[in-house]
């Protein structure tokens, strides 16, 4: 019998907001303090989404309650410029989402292509 | 301009304020510094976005705050703050437990079983982890969790 490993879905109670998705996005490439996060943000949006100090910090901090990013102090830097990386349990609930963005556009492709027909 | 940020960063709950708030400060003056440069109307609309963006997650901070909803600073020790005296991988460890026992009682209280099966599992390996790192750093007494 052949067993097949399969990734358990994790349910959310709700759906991740865009802010919370990119930031994690931008963390997964490499650990980045607040304004390094905007900037970086804005470029993988292509320009199209500039987060304000405040919706960061906001979602900063729901992300540390949830444990799925942890600041440290960077070795040459100011409090001012504490670092953020992702945990492992962040990178693992980003995965689920982006899997979910995955399965969502294959249906929506589906979908347009039996109109088009 | 700085100034007035700092003044509406009152608007937020204090322990929000400790913890992110020079941060803050610092990020929404290099967004300033740079936008000057762009000219008055883009410096404006910055400014504009700035104060609205604050206003508007404050306020929401500050629901939370009250209601504690989203906030699992109530149940664990937080990330943010980790007791001097404790060792961040110790802190990390216990934080891990923590969130895999509240995705434990998620998916059991949702009934999806597979899903509780897993965090199970998670919670079982997050608790030996915890408990190599308290070993570590010679913790007898293992915390309490929640």
């Amino acid at each position: 019998m052949r067993h097949v490993a399969t990734r358990p879905a994790i349910e959310h109670p709700k759906a991740l907001t865009e802010p919370v998705v990119l930031i994690l996005m931008s963390l997964a490439a490499q650990p980045r303090h607040g304004y390094a996060l905007i900037k970086d943000i804005e470029a993988l949006s292509r320009h199209r989404v500039r987060l304000s100090t405040g919706t960061l910090y906001g979602a900063l901090r729901r992300l540390l309650d949830e444990g799925w990013i942890e600041r440290f102090e960077q070795e040459d830097t100011s409090r001012d410029k504490q670092a953020y990386r992702l945990t492992s349990e962040g990178r693992r609930q980003l995965e689920f989402e982006l899997d979910r963005f995955r399965e969502l556009s294959r249906a929506g492709f589906a979908r347009l292509r039996l109109g088009e027909a | 301009m700085g100034a007035v940020f700092r003044v509406l960063l009152y608007l937020y709950p204090q322990r929000h304020r400790e913890l992110l708030g020079s941060e803050m400060q610092a990020v929404f003056e290099q967004g300033a510094q740079e936008h000057r440069l762009l000219g008055p109307s883009q410096y404006l609309r910055f400014v504009l976005l700035e104060v609205c963006g604050l206003v508007l997650h404050a306020a929401i901070a500050q629901f939370a705050n009250a209601t504690r909803r989203g906030y699992l600073e109530n149940h664990v020790r937080s990330t943010l703050a980790p007791a001097q005296d404790i060792p961040h991988e110790v802190i990390e460890a216990q934080n891990r437990l923590a969130v895999n026992i509240n995705q434990l009682s998620f998916a059991i209280s949702h009934h999806q079983f597979v899903q509780a099966r897993f965090y199970k599992n998670e919670e079982r390996k997050a608790r030996e982890h915890l408990r190599q790192m308290q070993e570590k750093y010679g913790f007898r007494d293992p915390q309490p969790l929640p």
